[in-house]
Order: structure tokens, then C-alpha cells, then sequence
């Protein structure tokens, strides 16, 4: 077979070896994405995403949107502008939600004991989807950025307050009251992070008394915003192939 | 010759998996906490711990154990480490093996940081509930905001029973009795689930048609709006506007479902109550101190004074933990734990009565293979190469005096 021959011989076979070629790629980037994603999640939302009594009404919905809204960003850019597919958020989350929940069950609780309602993952996943179809609907980077990261960023709290509302009931112990998200950070012991470690509820948002969780939803929506464009360049520049000869991009 | 490379190559290929498998198949429990990797310093002139007692040496799944007694918080803290202001009573075990059912400083529930004073002793005690059975070595601990984890003497208890009957039952102030250790697991499972099938539906939406190639050569052709229709506008727009309505409605209900939630609390105790130790009436001066580095021993030369009204003996020396003690004049009946009791590693030149108004000058040694085996003798590498501890004497009635030690330590070498 010569170099100008077809390595397919019918249209049924081409199209076989592109679906074939497909499920590679999907699962290569799947797992590229999981492992790149979860380091970074790992490295810069940490412990806000692993224990339940951090997660609280400033530091966590802050943090944890500004944090994340970097991947889905970038795998976007890339699969956004090769390709037209409007999953890239989705495809990002569900990655590292899937090796977070591989690593809190077998990890945290296989291997350490914690059990799993104190260091389940944050969900993502509504910000992530509604960024996916933003960005489908208006086909604009700038629009899904200042649109979609809004609401990635406002999308986080009431997203997850379902599965945290339980654990912030109130508890009277020894005479002093708690949630029940601190009983378990103060029950099952971490040595290596004492309780002044945690970063909760500092700020200085008292102005707006019990509802600083909407503020700090507001804030970190800002930022994604900015966030989202900067990942966004990272996944254009970080899709190029300029390494390929006569490719012009 | 090629053979025999392929032989060689193949061998170490199949070495290398039968090393791999080995070390998947053996992971030794780590039991311990490092805590002789700590360096000698922080543990000699930071908290010193005394008076420990812990209630059991076995405890079944569900039962509760206590470790109790008193730290001094050393008035000499090293300059290289931060002042004890923000500071936490932890325990140092693998793990949640125990749960912390509850610890206090001074009678005072400790859950969160406290701030601590120099030259204080406080009183402490820890109640812990066992949850997963196994050989576990139990600290004492102390965390120092700046100055990292200050471990105290560990003593080995065994748990019995079995994980699966552990259980951890709390009353909330809405009156629902819980049981901590499952408690709202399904639900976090449920709504976890429920996004799940989402993103996959969504997921799967666009991977079931061709992806790669054919949309790469529409997009590169100035094709690429062909490739979304407006069916595939239509089912975004159920998709987005469905996540909207599935956040608001969840968060309502979840409203309606637990109306009282407080935010986590957080925040500094201040004002700890310290524990009054019996005022010393000896003074202590320390002429001089050398490490024997090859005979394990610390010797000091302390002239000693006693301003009280009753003649008094030196009984122990107490340092990182570890106690030397002249057993002519005390003995351990607390089961502490063998490897930080020298019961007979102290020895003084003269330990007769020192009588009311007296002052002598005595030679002290400490020596014991704990200088080596908890690896105090690295204090001549620590950058402020001083030694500290706690000497207790023993009047005729048996009453105890404590009286800390601090000086600069010189090694010999020979």
C-alpha cells in the first residue's frame, strides 16, 4: 500500500475507525482531564471540598467556584472551536467528580476510616451543565464568560445546600452549640488539622448579617468571570497545532 | 550473547512485577506518629507533659477511654517556634480510631482553638470512644499555630470488638437523634446521583453521534454551524433551564425540610483556667550541663537551695516525656509507658535530705538508652542548643515540688 492509498476500503469501514478513533480520544482525554483536574483541585480548593465542616458560607462558596471553573474553561476552548461539541464543562466536572468520589471512598474511608457523609465532594455538575449550554446557545466566549461564570459562581451554593442543609442542624454539646458538620470535624480526629487550620467564616462581611452566603455567591461569580477567560486562553493556546506541519492554526 | 541480553532483560522484566506485586500485596500498618523524628528542642522546651494517665490499656467498640493530666506550658519557648496565642489540644492516633467524645483544659470543653499563656499549667483531659479495633499508639498533643504539632508521650491501647457495631448516636437541639457516623448519607448519595444521570444524559446526548473527525472537518470547511440544529438548541434549553428549576426547587424543599441551620461556628477561647501548682520553696541554679553522647547520659551540675520547712529530696527529672527517676525516693505507679520510664536513670552525688535554709551543689545524671531511642541526643544539632525540663522534688510528708530547668547544653565527645 502506497502512502496516497486509503487506509480504509468503504465508507462503512471509515466511519467504524472514526467512531473507534473516537472512544480513544474521549477516553484519553477523560482520564488526562480527571488526573490534571483533580491535582489542581486538590492543590488550591482542598481541604474546603473535603471535610463537611468547611464548608461553609464565605470561604467555601468563594473559593471553591473560583478554583474550578478553570478546566471546565479550557476543555471548553478546545472542544468548543475543533470541534462544536458544547460538553466541555460537563466532560471536565464529571471527570473530577468521578476521581474525587474514587478518592474520598477509597482513600478517605478504605483506607483512613473517615466515614464518607464528613469528606464527600462538592457538586459542580449544575454550574458545569449550564455553562455547557451558554455556551451552545450563544456560540460567544465573552457571553458564556460573564454569563456563565455569573452563574457557575451562583449556582454552587443552593446546587450543594441539599446535601449540606443536614449537617448544619444545630447541636447542643457539653454546653456548647455546634452543627453537626463541626461535632463530626471535632469527633473524628485529624491529627494533622487542628481546628485553627480551618478557614471558615472569616471575612469581614457582617454587614449583611445572616445572609453573607448570597454576597460571597456574587463575589466568586465576579471572579469566575475572570477566571473563566484566562482558563479559556489556556485551553485556545493549549489546542493549537502549530507543531503539526502546513497546519495553519 | 543476544540471548543471553534477552534472558537477563526478560528475568529483571519479571523481577520488577514480582516486586511490584509484593509491595501491593504488603503495606505494614503505620502505627506511630514520628514523633522521635521531632526535633529534640520542640519537645524539651515547648509543652511539657505530666501527671499523664491513661484509663485503659483495652477498651472495647463503643467504650470510652480518657487520657488525663497536666502540661506546663514552658516559659523558655524557643524563639524559632510560635508563641502557643493560637493552639489546639488534639490527640495524636492513626486516624479516626478513636472519636474524641470530648476534651477539655481546665474543665473547659475545648472543641475549637485556644490561647495559651507561657509559664502556665493547665490541667487537661480527653475522653475518647473506640470505633476500629487494632494496636494503637495514643498521644497526647498539643498543635501550635506556627509551630506545628508538639507530641506528647504515646502509650499503646488495644481496641476490641468490631468497626461494623461502632455507633455514634447525637441528639440535635431540633430533638432528632441521629446517628453521626451514617447520618444523611443516602442523601448525600441521592442528590449526587441525581446530577450524575444528569451530566451523563447530557453527556451522551452529543458522544452518541460521531465526534472528532467529521466535526473537525465541518468546523475547519466553515461548516461548524451546521453541526448544532435547532433540536439540539431545544434540548439545551431543557437542559439549562431543567438545572435552574431542579436548584431552586431542592433548595426550597431542603428549606422546608430543615427550617433551623445554623452556620458552622468557629473561634478563639480565650482565658483558659491554669491549674496552681503547690509554690515551689526550692530554687534550682544550673552551673553547668554536658551530654555524654557514647554513655547516653545527661549530667548537670545544679546547686540546689531549699527555702521551705521541710527537708526535701530530688526524685525526677522530667524531659520531651521521658521520666528518670531515683527510685529511693519515688517509683512510677501509674503504668506509664516502659520505653519513656528510666526508673532508675537518675542518680545524684549526694540525695540525702536537703535540709530547711540548706544549699548544695550536686552532680545529676540522667541516663537511659531513651536519649537514643527517642532521639533526644540530636539536641546538640538543634540550632539553639539548650536543654529544658522539669525536676520534681519530695518533701518528708510526700508533698511535690515541681521546678523547671532551663540552660545551655554542651556536648563531650569523648
Amino acid at each position: 500500500m502506497s502512502a496516497s492509498q486509503s487506509a480504509v476500503r468503504s465508507r462503512a469501514e471509515a466511519v467504524q475507525v472514526s467512531r473507534t478513533f473516537d472512544w480513544m480520544i474521549l477516553f484519553t482525554l477523560f482520564t488526562a482531564v480527571l488526573g490534571g483536574y483533580h491535582i489542581h483541585y486538590m492543590l488550591t480548593g482542598g481541604d474546603w471540598d473535603f471535610w463537611t465542616d468547611w464548608k461553609d458560607r464565605r470561604l467555601w462558596v468563594t473559593v471553591a467556584p473560583i478554583v474550578s471553573i478553570t478546566f471546565p474553561a479550557a476543555v471548553q476552548a478546545c472542544l468548543w472551536w475543533r470541534y462544536r461539541l458544547p460538553v466541555g464543562a460537563t466532560l471536565s466536572v464529571v471527570a473530577l467528580m468521578i476521581g474525587e468520589w474514587i478518592n474520598r471512598y477509597m482513600n478517605f474511608w478504605g483506607w483512613t476510616y473517615f466515614p464518607v457523609n464528613i469528606c464527600f465532594p462538592s457538586n459542580l455538575l449544575p454550574g458545569a451543565i449550564v455553562l455547557d449550554v451558554i455556551l451552545m446557545l450563544g456560540n460567544s466566549m465573552t457571553l458564556t464568560a460573564v454569563v456563565g461564570g455569573l452563574a457557575y459562581g451562583l449556582l454552587f451554593y443552593p446546587g450543594n445546600w441539599p446535601v449540606i442543609a443536614p449537617l448544619h442542624v444545630p447541636v447542643e454539646y457539653n454546653g456548647m452549640m455546634m452543627t453537626l458538620a463541626d461535632l463530626q470535624g471535632y469527633h473524628y480526629v485529624r491529627t494533622g488539622t487542628p481546628e485553627y487550620i480551618r478557614m471558615v467564616e472569616k471575612g469581614t462581611l457582617r454587614t449583611f448579617g445572616k445572609d453573607v452566603a448570597p454576597v460571597s455567591a456574587f463575589f466568586s461569580g465576579f471572579v469566575s468571570i475572570i477566571i473563566y477567560f484566562l482558563w479559556h486562553f489556556f485551553g485556545r493556546w493549549f489546542a493549537k497545532t502549530d507543531f503539526i506541519a502546513d497546519d495553519a492554526s | 550473547m543476544k540471548i543471553i541480553k534477552d534472558k537477563v532483560a526478560k528475568l529483571s522484566f519479571v523481577a520488577l512485577l514480582v516486586a511490584m506485586t509484593a509491595a501491593m500485596f504488603y503495606a505494614p500498618t503505620a502505627s506511630a506518629h514520628g514523633e522521635k523524628s521531632q526535633a529534640a528542642f520542640m519537645r524539651m522546651r515547648t509543652i511539657h507533659w505530666f501527671d499523664l494517665n491513661w484509663s485503659k490499656e483495652e477498651v472495647p467498640v463503643n467504650e470510652t477511654m480518657t487520657i488525663s493530666g497536666k502540661f506546663l506550658v514552658f516559659a523558655g519557648w524557643p524563639e524559632t517556634v510560635d508563641k502557643p496565642e493560637v493552639s489546639f489540644l488534639n490527640v495524636g492516633i492513626p486516624g479516626p480510631v478513636f472519636i474524641r467524645a470530648g476534651s477539655w483544659i481546665g474543665g473547659q470543653l475545648v472543641p475549637r482553638s485556644v490561647s495559651l499563656e507561657l509559664g502556665e499549667v493547665y490541667e487537661f483531659k480527653v475522653l475518647l470512644k473506640a470505633r476500629r479495633p487494632g494496636d494503637w499508639h495514643v498521644h497526647s498533643m498539643m498543635n501550635v499555630q506556627g509551630g506545628g504539632p508538639i507530641i506528647g508521650p504515646g502509650k499503646w491501647v488495644t481496641i476490641t470488638g468490631s468497626m461494623s457495631e461502632f455507633v455514634n448516636p447525637v441528639t440535635t437541639l431540633t430533638g432528632q437523634t441521629i446517628n453521626l457516623e451514617n447520618y444523611a448519607l443516602d442523601n448525600v448519595y441521592f442528590w449526587h446521583a441525581v446530577w450524575f444521570a444528569i451530566a451523563f444524559a447530557w453527556l451522551l446526548f452529543w458522544i452518541k453521534r460521531p465526534l472528532f473527525v467529521p466535526r473537525h472537518i465541518a468546523v475547519s470547511t466553515g461548516k461548524a454551524d451546521s453541526l448544532i440544529s435547532a433540536g439540539d438548541k431545544k434540548i439545551g434549553m431543557l437542559f439549562g433551564v431543567g438545572t435552574l428549576v431542579i436548584v431552586a426547587a431542592s433548595m426550597g424543599a431542603t428549606n422546608e425540610k430543615y427550617p433551623v441551620t445554623t452556620p458552622l461556628q468557629a473561634g478563639l477561647l480565650r482565658g483558659m483556667k491554669t491549674y496552681q501548682m503547690p509554690e515551689a520553696t526550692v530554687s534550682v541554679k544550673v552551673d553547668d550541663a554536658t551530654y555524654r553522647v557514647p554513655g547516653r547520659a545527661m549530667q548537670m551540675t545544679l546547686t540546689i537551695t531549699n527555702n521551705g520547712d521541710s527537708a526535701v529530696r530530688l526524685g525526677e527529672f522530667n524531659t520531651a516525656g521521658v521520666r528518670f527517676l531515683d527510685p529511693a525516693v519515688h517509683e512510677d505507679d501509674t503504668a506509664y509507658p516502659d520505653d519513656l520510664l528510666a526508673e532508675e536513670g537518675l542518680t545524684v552525688s549526694d540525695n540525702s535530705p536537703l535540709a530547711p535554709g540548706e544549699t548544695r551543689t550536686v552532680e545529676v545524671t540522667a541516663s537511659d538508652a531513651a536519649w537514643e531511642v527517642y532521639r533526644l541526643a540530636d539536641l546538640i544539632y538543634d540550632p539553639d542548643s539548650r536543654f529544658a525540663g522539669l525536676l520534681f522534688f519530695w518533701d518528708e510528708k510526700g508533698n511535690r515540688q515541681l521546678v523547671t530547668v532551663d540552660a545551655p547544653l554542651i556536648p563531650t565527645f569523648i
